[in-house]
């Protein structure tokens, strides 16, 4: 239909027309809106740091370096310096219950060599030679001595990549069922969504409990239960989109000029539906993100040495009244994701669907 | 109507069946059982303990048994604590899991609704943005960040609530606070966020010009007319709200060590302990299919269209 009208390319009043697209009207309306634009920057950022991950000058997330257990988050002190602090305050702490203001000689010793060590101990690290008391941790020190911020930005490629792969298979699961259930209609389209129907009345966060606690903690599994029912608000929508656009005249001209049903399915229905398509991609990642986190919090998501950001909170709730570092940064950091991804989800549904039906 | 109502009761059952059945086969299986202890136990004393919770049987047949068992209520022994039946530990932990949710979900629509109303009236002010921001706020944090952050600054740093334990504790009613704040925050979120857009739209319509034109009041139409019409997307946002309850007091158990029916869930799944995940799947299928139940009536009731379609 647009078709024709760019085809003229004069109005009435013999002005040039400049034909717009569907996806162009939405994206100069997306931005317009200033949140979900500062939203999509966030995300990119967020994106980059994942992936560029391993070449960033981050220490392991993996090695154990229990010397350094639950440092606090500097800017300038290096560990040594944190673990010296950290050894003598206890000294004196023992040293004041029994009854002495000083050090005895053995501490004094002990210190000594403490500081020694600090100068002088190496480790190699994947091939390297690290001086690993001169490191400064921005974000603290977990449980077993590992980098934080290195544990943040690789918990947050598991959390991201989770969420777009999940979101990915959700799509092609839902768009593929969603559109022959539509298209081919009749008792194919009353068994599918039967099917949908009763999925959906299951309590299924429920069964990837259970799934989880007794199929294993990997991400396989992982993948597996979250795909297993994400896809059915997809397959429904585009179900919906389907059977609307099934008569149009588009449809029946290809029809007409002998194109397969799969042809029309997916070269010519499904591409109409984009718009329904990217509000729900975008609004799905911060839920798979959601449901991993919830998973991971309760023990049956990603496990050690891995993280996400869901383990790395779950971890810190123990002993969060003394290392509150643990807890905080974590949290914000996913927060921020979650709320830039919503505010996104939200505007690209505002820019595509500017009467918002599908409003929530 | 009436037509509706028993097509739909009738509904109930087919769902309930498949949710036990899938629940079951999932359950067994999965590798190892409920047998399977750190020390080896004999063979013939394994030999005897499976045949008591007649585990040497045939799936199907033990399935059968087990479908059985719990038409006549009886959710069998458990396999890991002997002393008590199933029955037992849900009756112990089941009422605590509902006042949690009962309490959360009520607070939840009311806070919820009513921010919505006064947005809604007062749309593209300061109170408009502030409450909005609010809940966009609420849906974004997930409950097991807010959980813990409250739980950090008001009871370890402020000392004004107890970290955690249940009002049957010294603590008393106090020990309610922070799970009911944490549990609800997101329901109120989106609750605020639904009744705000469907006002909104309501306020448009032509009814509402009309009852204007004849002169009613504000409040008048406010609550006579507007929230009728509104009430429709809150509705039916009720039934997903009340899974997310659900499988949200699971999280809220486990960070206040709430004795509740979601702390024996995790922790049977990891015990394999076959009797109390298949209990606690069914006390929560059956209460979440009853309510939906009951949500798909009201709903009907307030939109008679959808019994006739």
């Amino acid at each position: 239909m647009t078709a024709a009208i760019e085809n003229q390319n004069k109005n009435e009043f013999d002005q040039a027309v400049k034909g717009s697209s569907l996806n162009k009207d939405a994206w100069r309306r997306l931005k317009k809106n200033k949140m979900a634009i500062i939203g999509l920057y966030i995300v990119i950022i967020y994106a980059f740091i994942a992936v560029a991950a391993p070449i960033l000058p981050i220490y392991s997330y993996k090695k154990i370096i229990l010397d350094h257990q639950h440092l606090p988050p500097t800017f300038t002190k290096t560990a040594g310096e944190l673990m010296y602090e950290k050894v003598k305050t206890r000294m004196l702490i023992i040293a004041k219950k029994r009854g002495r203001t000083e050090l005895n000689e053995r501490e004094q010793k002990k210190l000594e060599g403490l500081r020694h060590k600090i100068k002088t101990e190496v480790k190699t690290i994947d091939g390297e030679i690290v001086k690993l008391h001169e490191r400064i941790y921005y974000l603290g020190t977990d449980y077993h001595g590992r980098d934080m911020l290195a544990r943040i930005i690789y918990g947050g490629q598991i959390s991201i990549a989770i969420g777009l792969i999940g979101a990915i298979v959700a799509l092609i699961i839902g768009i593929t069922v969603g559109a022959i259930a539509g298209y081919v209609g009749g008792a194919v389209d009353n068994f599918i969504m039967r099917f949908v129907d009763i999925m959906y009345s299951l309590p299924y966060l429920l069964l990837v409990i259970i799934f989880m606690a007794m199929f294993g903690q990997n991400i396989l599994n992982l993948f597996f239960a979250i795909a297993l029912v994400s896809w059915l608000t997809v397959a429904r929508i585009v179900r919906g989109q389907i059977i609307s656009l099934k008569n149009s005249e588009f449809v029946e001209a290809a029809r007409s000029i002998g194109a397969s049903n799969r042809r029309i399915i997916f070269k010519h229905m499904v591409p109409n539906t984009i718009g329904i398509i990217i509000i729900f991609g975008s609004l799905e990642i911060p839920a798979f993100i959601m449901y991993e986190a919830f998973l991971s919090f309760l023990g049956l998501g990603i496990s050690a040495p891995y993280a996400s950001w869901g383990s790395l909170v779950g971890d810190a709730v123990e002993g969060m009244a003394d290392f509150s570092w643990r807890l905080f940064f974590p949290a914000i950091i996913m927060t921020i994701f979650l709320f830039s991804m919503n505010f996104l989800g939200d505007g690209l549904r505002d820019a595509f669907d500017p009467q918002s039906k599908n409003k929530l | 109507m009436t037509k509706f109502i028993i097509r739909r009761f009738l509904g109930i059952f087919p769902t309930l069946f498949i949710i036990v059945s899938i629940s079951f086969f999932l359950i067994r299986a999965a590798p190892g059982g409920p047998f399977d202890t750190e020390k080896a136990i004999p063979a013939e004393v394994l030999v005897n303990i499976e045949a008591k919770f007649h585990m040497d049987e045939p799936l199907v047949v033990q399935y059968g048994r087990y479908m059985y068992d719990i038409l006549r209520g009886d959710l069998g022994p458990s396999f890991r604590y002997p002393d008590h039946d199933v029955n037992y530990f849900i009756a112990n932990s089941f009422p605590i899991s509902i006042q949690l949710g009962t309490i959360s979900i009520v607070l939840a629509l009311i806070l919820g609704i009513s921010t919505g109303i006064i947005s809604a009236l007062r749309q593209n002010t300061w109170i408009d943005y502030s409450t909005m921001g609010i809940a966009i706020i609420g849906i974004s944090i997930p409950t097991f960040v807010v959980g813990p952050i409250l739980m950090y600054f008001l009871a370890m740093k402020l000392h004004w609530l107890p970290t955690s334990g249940w009002i049957t504790g010294r603590h008393g009613y106090v020990t309610l606070i922070m799970p009911v704040i944490t549990l609800s925050l997101p329901f109120y979120a989106y609750f605020a966020r639904i009744s705000r857009a469907s006002i909104i739209e309501v306020l448009r319509s032509d009814y509402i010009r009309t009852a204007r034109a004849k002169g009613l009041s504000g409040p008048v139409i406010i609550i006579k007319h507007v929230l009728k019409g509104a009430m429709l997307p809150v509705v039916s946002f009720l039934g997903p709200a009340l899974a997310g309850i659900l499988t949200g007091s699971v999280v809220i158990e486990k960070i206040f060590r709430i004795p509740g029916l979601g702390k024996f869930f995790v922790q049977s799944a990891f015990n394999r302990d076959y009797t109390i995940i298949m209990g606690t799947v069914i006390v929560y299928a059956v209460m979440l299919v009853v309510l939906n139940f009951i949500v798909d009536i009201v709903y009907s009731f307030l939109d008679p269209r959808i019994a006739y379609k």
